[in-house]
């Protein structure tokens, strides 16, 4: 900044730079705008084969977030939130101020910019919280798997998109503050939080400087950390509710699988399942046909764990409906739309060899879960 | 009637009179032919065998006009059902666990010749196209 930013700057002496944001606070501050970008990018932008990138960006966002939480009363003067958090009534104060160009100046946040931070890493928690609920109802992952079912995925994605949004609005705005004051104190505060050294006049604000307590800042953060872990862990070590059935019957697994994957009954209902075990000889343009012992005992295995026995998406979206043409999975309106990107050449290659081999992409396929994060998109 | 043809007739006829086990394992290629030539009364042939099972047929499903249409041409080498699934080499000399499990062999006999020729084999087609297969 020239010299006659500074004079003009309230303050209006030589600032002397003085070490304010520590390496935590640049750490979070930088990391969080990448782990949004992506989170952003992948998930306003992207497709469904994405969502894993998302989510792991997502959630560094959130644990950054919450080490910052940490660190807000754990960390030095700058960074604990009792020397920059007020009220509404030094807030309005300060707003007026700004609007009357009287404001103090100061060297941590100011009142303004402490509340968006504040803000901030709420919708970033609102953000996390709605999203791993839609996980959790919709995939049946992570803590939310226990307690929602498939049928509140709709709502949460509503509520989950509508967080994203406010996130994009605040970080508009957090951008606008920052410029503002930039101009307004004649200091760069971009790169104040790349080096962490800020300028410091005698007439500043400056906050109780505070020992930083690192030890059991790292404490918290890592009790945190192994109880989020286990949260969002829990459903693959517990049963959950909904599950696609586990133990496949050895019968209908050998039977069904002499020509193609093995297709978990929770993919179709009942009844569905019931007209293609009454037509195998003529199984999809094949004879498929099988002893009425073994056709019956099949059968009663694949109806008793059909799609009504679960509450997994995949369990939700596939029906088949052969006077509307609709006679395999992937005829359905849902898969086409989920696999609209792919071309027919990758179907056909040598390693996936049809439509209908849906584990040489999902790697879970046949246990029915249909993980997103066990889908591998090549090339 | 032929020597042979009178051993394998007297083969079968203990393998039926034995009654057939269902386990896997339970059966040869040998009597396999031996059966499905004695029920038959013919004398099985490698080379009808190999055209019948080379040939391209109307009357089935018409995704499958031949059983090389999923098998292939070589026969020692893996094939694939139209859904991508590999099927394990037809060659005994490759794959030594076909034609030993009789449950196996009637229960592809019974599809595979209704999805190519819309029909089941006979016994005298089953016997040459295994007395085919079996040698390679």
């Amino acid at each position: 900044m020239n010299e006659k930013r500074a004079e003009a700057a309230p303050g209006r002496t030589r600032r002397a730079p003085r070490p304010v944001w520590d390496g935590f606070v640049r750490l979070f501050h930088w990391g969080l705008m990448v782990s949004i970008v992506v989170a952003a990018v992948t998930g306003f932008l992207l497709g469904p084969s994405f969502i894993p990138v998302h989510v792991v960006a997502a959630s560094l966002a959130v644990a950054l977030v919450l080490a910052r939480i940490v660190w807000g009363f754990a960390g030095g003067g700058y960074a604990r939130f009792a020397g920059f958090v007020v009220g509404p009534v030094r807030l309005m104060r300060y707003a007026r101020d700004v609007l009357a160009r009287r404001e103090e100046r100061h060297v941590g946040h100011n009142p303004l910019g402490g509340a968006m931070m504040l803000a901030l890493m709420a919708a970033v928690l609102a953000a996390g919280l709605t999203g791993w609920a839609f996980l959790g109802a919709g995939a049946k992952l992570g803590p939310f798997a226990f307690v929602l079912a498939f049928a509140a995925s709709p709502v949460l994605a509503e509520l989950h998109e509508a967080v994203a949004f406010a996130i994009l609005a605040l970080v508009a705005l957090h951008v606008a503050g920052v410029v503002f004051t930039s101009r307004r104190e004649g200091e760069n505060l971009v790169r104040a939080m790349v080096t962490g050294e800020k300028g410091v006049g005698p007439q500043d604000i400056v906050p109780p400087q505070r020992e930083p307590r690192t030890g059991a800042a790292l404490g918290v953060g890592l009790a945190l950390a192994l109880v989020l872990g286990a949260a969002i862990a829990a459903p693959v070590f517990l049963p959950v509710p909904g599950a696609p059935v586990a133990e496949i019957d050895p019968t209908v697994r050998a039977e069904c699988t002499d020509c193609h994957m093995f297709y978990h009954p929770s993919l179709l209902p009942a009844g569905d399942w019931r007209r293609i075990m009454a037509t195998l000889d003529d199984h999809y343009g094949e004879d498929a046909s099988l002893d009425a012992d073994t056709a019956a005992e099949i059968t009663a295995w694949l109806t008793a764990h059909a799609a009504e026995s679960a509450d997994t998406r995949a369990s939700k979206v596939f029906r088949l409906d052969p006077a509307g043409g609709v006679t395999r999975i992937t005829e359905t309106p849902f898969w086409k739309a989920r696999h609209a990107g792919i071309g027919d050449a990758a179907f056909r290659s040598a390693e996936v060899g049809s439509r209908a081999n849906c584990a040489a992409c999902h790697a879970d396929a046949e246990s029915g879960w249909f993980n997103p994060f066990f889908a591998e998109i090549e090339g | 009637m032929h020597e042979n043809l009178r051993r394998l007739t007297l083969i079968g006829a203990l393998a039926v009179l034995a009654g057939w086990p269902a386990a896997a394992g339970d059966t040869s290629a040998r009597q396999l032919i031996a059966q499905f030539a004695a029920e038959a009364g013919t004398q099985p042939s490698a080379a009808r065998g190999k055209a019948l099972f080379m040939g391209t047929h109307t009357g089935g499903k018409p995704e499958t006009p031949s059983c090389t249409t999923c098998h292939t041409r070589n026969l020692k080498a893996a094939g694939q059902t139209r859904a991508g699934k590999a099927i394990e080499p037809m060659a005994p000399s490759v794959n030594p666990a076909r034609y030993t499990d009789s449950a196996k062999v009637a229960k592809w006999f019974r599809r595979n010749c209704k999805s190519v020729l819309g029909r089941e084999c006979t016994a005298a087609e089953k016997a040459d196209i295994l007395a085919w297969l079996s040698s390679l």
